[in-house]
């Protein structure tokens, strides 16, 4: 009844002003506008402290197209189907999933090791274990193969231990996350009934992560190939060392004929990963 | 007789927050089926956990069939703990294994890494595990997903799992609370069926003050990490509970 008669009463008068409601505050509000003109006024710094000529980026496009067709088409489509450039191809493939797979064998121990949550211990194998894992991670795989050409000498041994190193840095953050998200109540119950654990990685973790760990072992071995395509510049093996004698060489089209092959072996294997990870999803 | 007797419990998460449980002490008895009830935040689920030492007192004594169990190094807790069934609240099976293993999972304690986790389980084993889901009635579910069951299904395959344990103990922490009033009563029958067949003594967490009064011989309430009673059901009574739980129950 009161209500009601509020009501009446206020609509007799003049209608309320709309009432007002802002998402930030006074202090917020001009601390996200300062950030955000800060952003701005830094981007553009870079721009002109690195002397960067927009113009000649607009003109790109251009030439990109002139120079292509002028020096690069047709691609010598022949040159990828001799036998020597093939065993290459293979030898990149093999490669790869060697790599692939000695990184993700590290990767498991280091992603148990390196999970808050399950970790033997948070105060020392923890930061060691994600110190190895970020290191791994923080050298990118030229480097690592330029390294270990360096220690091994020219060949495919020197390329599948870059390809491990990235494999390490690549699968053994994915899995300490993964193994992070798991839902704990299986492992306490494991712990409570006496099992070592090693036996609580096995049948209270392992079983929660094992469709997620797959996924992300395809999806390795797919990284792991299109870094292995590189890896054979520095002389660590496969077809990268085919690239680079003929940029040398400046066989353009040879080059163009090569780009094409790697682009189109890329794209089989993005099918090939893409096709596993939904069938492994859908196994549960 | 008691066979679990614990003296001034005192636990703390982090040197600088609460105590959660205020020197708590009882003693359990080779027949008994205990409660433990109060409001939530009281301690309940704290004070179970520190029987197995999932969680660790800062101080109090804690003596199980004549053994210091604050003195264990992690070696002999786990001897320990392969004898104490513990029976969860959101059951903690394993959903993505079978029945089957979640229930030779209780076993492993008894078995060493590599049969462990090469599932080579004994035949005795195997043939233990059929008659505990056949003692549940799950004989029919037996090579089910976990995730495939209802709760009360699951929850009978948590009891099977303490089971394959040969439990000198059996601790629950509310086993009833995610179940609907018909299965928690069922739930709590067969445990305390199972309990008189094995011999084994019950402790258990649960808030439900008639189930406690309906299944337990006996009751310890907790407030606030203090113990606010402690006695055999039958002297519990109204005015009793309604202190325990700060207003006015039933």
């Amino acid at each position: 009844m009161a209500v009601s008669t509020a009501t009446q009463a206020s609509s007799d008068t003049k209608p309320a002003p709309p009432r007002e409601w802002r998402r930030f505050k006074f202090p917020e509000s001009l601390y996200r506008w300062g950030g955000v003109l800060l952003a701005l006024v830094f981007v553009s710094y870079s721009i002109i402290y690195l002397n960067i000529p927009l113009d000649r980026f607009f003109n790109m496009f251009g030439r990109v197209g002139q120079l292509v067709a002028d020096r690069y088409y047709p691609p010598e489509i022949d040159y990828v189907l001799e036998p020597d450039y093939l065993a290459s191809v293979f030898d990149t493939i093999q490669m790869s999933y060697l790599g692939a797979l000695f990184g993700m064998l590290m990767a498991v121990p280091l992603g148990w090791f390196g999970s808050y949550n399950m970790t033997p211990s948070r105060r020392f194998v923890y930061p060691v274990a994600r110190l190895v894992t970020m290191s791994a991670r923080a050298v990118h795989e030229t480097i690592w193969a330029i390294l270990f050409v360096t220690i091994l000498g020219f060949g495919m041994m020197a390329g599948v231990l870059a390809l491990t190193m990235f494999c390490i840095g690549f699968a053994g953050k994915l899995f300490a996350e993964e193994i992070e998200a798991i839902d704990m109540g299986p492992v306490e119950a494991l712990r409570a009934t006496g099992a070592s654990e090693l036996n609580v990685m096995a049948y209270a973790v392992f079983p929660q992560v094992r469709v997620a760990f797959t996924g992300i072992g395809i999806y390795t071995w797919d990284v792991a190939f299109r870094a292995a395509t590189v890896v054979g510049f520095f002389g660590a093996g496969g077809m990268g060392w085919y690239l680079k004698r003929n940029i040398l060489q400046i066989e353009t089209y040879r080059v163009s004929a090569i780009l094409v092959s790697i682009i189109v072996l890329v794209l089989i294997a993005e099918g090939i990963s893409a096709w596993a990870r939904a069938r492994v999803a859908k196994a549960k | 007789m008691s066979i679990l007797s614990v003296r001034d419990l005192r636990v703390r998460y982090s040197a600088s927050g609460p105590e959660i449980l205020k020197g708590v002490s009882f003693e359990v008895g080779a027949d008994d089926f205990f409660a433990i009830i109060g409001p939530s935040g009281a301690g309940k689920s704290t004070l179970i956990r520190c029987i197995n030492r999932l969680v660790e007192p800062r101080s109090g004594e804690i003596v199980l069939y004549g053994t210091d169990v604050l003195a264990l190094n992690s070696r002999q807790l786990r001897k320990l703990r392969r004898g104490i069934g513990m029976i969860f609240q959101e059951f903690n099976l394993v959903n993505r294994m079978s029945v089957m293993d979640n229930v030779l999972s209780g076993r492993l304690g008894y078995v060493g890494n590599m049969v462990g986790l090469f599932r080579l389980f004994s035949k005795e084993d195997i043939s233990r595990a059929l008659s505990v889901l056949d003692r549940v009635g799950l004989s029919d579910h037996v090579d089910k997903r976990a995730d495939e069951l209802s709760g009360g299904q699951r929850q009978r395959v948590g009891i099977a799992r303490a089971l394959m344990q040969d439990p000198k103990l059996l601790l629950l922490d509310e086993p009833t609370s995610s179940l609907d009033p018909k299965i928690s009563r069922e739930v709590m029958a067969l445990i305390m069926e199972i309990a008189k067949e094995y011999k084994v003594p019950v402790l258990c967490n649960i808030h439900d003050v008639q189930l406690a009064m309906e299944f337990c011989n006996k009751i310890i309430g907790l407030q606030d990490g203090i113990k606010m009673f402690d006695g055999p059901t039958s002297k519990m009574n109204t005015k009793k509970l309604d202190e325990i739980y700060a207003m006015e129950v039933l």
